[in-house]
């Protein structure tokens, strides 16, 4: 195999692959990247086997190959040489990466013990806006667990509705719920949050296609695509815990309550609960840390209802708020015992449920 | 489990001779052969008793339990006031280490109650050498190893010391930097942790415990 690419473009193609390289692998060939020379193109894959993501760029092809180099480190290597063009040649056991004078070698793995990736089981996807899928997977993937020993609460619930598609996660303190509208999904799955994390940094651009297959999801676009296992585990049934209406509901500006939320995170970290006394003309919002102090503020808004006290995690709450897109932001409650809703007031199709904390 | 409570006398004969006056006893018959005769008080060691393999022969009004050493258990049974089999199934033996399971469950769900900023990449992330308790990312991106003991001292240092230096071998995961976790922590066990630049810190279990009730759940 033998190349010549702009530094920038090959380092960027190498190191976005180099992203679904695990950090514990049992198998070392996959502590490499595959890259893969035909015609006028390389393409460069890399995987835990549980995502996978593949690049490909346009080089110029002095000789055509195929030749497993380690990830991190070959796509350190480009990027530490100067600006402009590189080569990459192997030769017999390792492969030479030059530009401008440097150069480096770095050893080959084996490609024979490069296990076969599946990347997709041939599900047409949808077609999306990039920015509008990342966006939406942003503000969802928050509510995600990151424990292991409850896999179904890392996943990403995606599924069909009427006129689009729905992703849902929960920790089980919150749940994050997201509508997409026309773009029609024929099927849904289970999709691992740390994989659609990577989305917006491996393979987004104007327009990617989104896929849900029976054992795999794959999001693809000019960029590359990046697949994904799916987790075969039941994820809860939510949709029981969205009442349709509320009798409580505050309308408030989301900067004003955000920045009362920071200022009472200052006084209640580890966990204190930040109290929201709710009422007409708005909310005053307080946190009270016996070795510390407390803050108390007012934050004013429209409510209707009946007044009621709450009190939430801090950090779940601003994430919470953060998450919604929109000036203003509802918080629609029952009372000070059942989950509140966050979401905005002139943007349909974001819910954030958030359990509260016992006071 | 056979249990009868009766009022009887108790003889042994064996290593030495052992005679218990006529009164009201709980006899324990356990299902591999061993028979224990309690007092009503004391909850260490029965008055008397045979480690099995032992023979038991019910005769009217006398047991006589003998082993293969030559010990012999007569008791006479005066009156036998209750006399009830239990099936207690295989035994899970004991979970000594049930708090330190139960703390990684609490810390890891609230990993920032470590360090502020700290989320946890995964609970038990292997090792070659087996797997550290809770594996985190601070807010500068490094990796944080934290182990979880019950009482954290010395032992628990080396330990954290050798998952930090394996993990450490992982470029992957940047600069790994390494916590030691218990109920308590000894001085010592301070001492070597900082002597090693590894940071310790003692968290209150019944405190999380009450978080952890505190904070409702939607499922």
């Amino acid at each position: 195999m033998h190349i010549r690419a702009e530094r920038d473009d090959l380092a960027d193609v190498l190191s976005r692959a180099a992203r679904a390289v695990g950090t514990r692998s049992p198998i070392d060939a996959l502590q490499g990247v595959l890259c893969e020379v035909t015609g006028k193109r390389i393409s460069v894959t890399g995987s835990d086997l549980e995502m996978t993501v593949r690049t490909s760029l346009d080089v110029e092809v002095k000789e055509e190959g195929t030749v497993l180099i380690p990830a991190r480190l070959a796509s350190e290597a480009v990027k530490k040489l100067p600006a402009g063009a590189v080569t990459m040649k192997t030769d017999d056991s390792e492969v030479e990466i030059t530009g401008h004078g440097p150069s480096i070698r770095l050893r080959q793995l084996s490609v024979d013990d490069y296990p076969h990736i599946e990347t997709g089981d041939g599900t047409p996807g949808s077609e999306i806006g990039g920015k509008e899928l990342v966006d939406a997977i942003n503000q969802v993937v928050i509510a995600a667990s990151g424990d292991d020993a409850r896999p179904m609460l890392t996943g990403v619930k995606v599924e069909p509705i009427e006129g689009g598609f729905r992703m849902a996660a929960t920790d089980s303190y919150r749940l994050a719920v997201r509508d997409l509208l026309g773009t029609e999904l024929p099927v849904g799955g289970l999709i691992p949050a740390r994989g659609l994390k990577e989305i917006g940094r491996t393979v987004t651009d104007d327009k990617v296609r989104l896929s849900v297959g029976s054992r795999m999801a794959t999001v693809s676009s000019e960029r590359g695509s990046l697949t994904v296992r799916l987790i075969e585990a039941t994820f809860p049934n939510y949709q029981q815990l969205l009442p349709d209406s509320y009798p409580n509901s505050l309308t408030v500006k989301k900067g004003d309550l955000l920045a009362a939320i920071d200022r009472a995170s200052l006084v209640a970290e580890d966990h204190i609960p930040v109290r929201l006394e709710v009422g007409d003309g708005g909310a005053t919002v307080s946190v009270t840390r016996q070795e510390v102090g407390g803050t108390s503020e007012r934050v004013e808004g429209t409510f209707s209802g009946e007044p009621f006290q709450i009190a939430f995690n801090p950090r779940y709450l601003a994430d919470g708020i953060t998450a919604v897109d929109d000036d203003e932001i509802v918080l629609d409650a029952q009372d000070g015992h059942k989950a509140g809703i966050l979401r905005g007031a002139n943007t349909p199709g974001f819910t954030y449920l958030l359990m509260p904390v016992r006071i | 489990m056979r249990l009868v409570v009766a009022v009887c006398s108790v003889d042994y004969e064996g290593r030495l001779e052992a005679h218990l006056p006529m009164a009201t006893r709980l006899i324990m018959v356990k299902a591999d052969g061993c028979v224990a005769i309690h007092a009503d008080g004391g909850a260490y060691k029965p008055l008397n008793w045979m480690n099995a393999p032992n023979t038991l022969i019910e005769n009217e009004g006398e047991w006589e339990v003998t082993n293969p050493k030559g010990e012999k258990l007569t008791i006479r049974i005066e009156e036998k006031l209750s006399d009830q089999q239990v099936e207690m199934g295989i035994d899970p033996g004991l979970e000594k280490d049930g708090v330190e399971t139960q703390l990684q469950v609490l810390l890891a769900d609230r990993v920032e109650l470590l360090e502020d900023g700290l989320t946890l990449i995964r609970r038990e992330y292997p090792t070659a050498i087996g797997p550290v308790d809770l594996l985190c990312r601070d807010v500068r991106g490094d990796a944080m190893a934290v182990e979880i003991k019950r009482k954290a001292g010395i032992d628990g240092v080396e330990q954290l010391t050798r998952y930090r230096e394996f993990l450490a071998r992982d470029s992957r995961l940047g600069n790994v930097r390494g916590m030691l976790v218990g109920l308590s922590v000894s001085p010592q066990a301070r001492l070597l942790a900082e002597d090693r630049d590894l940071m310790w810190r003692e968290v209150d279990y019944d405190d999380l415990r009450e978080r952890e009730g505190r904070t409702l759940r939607l499922f």
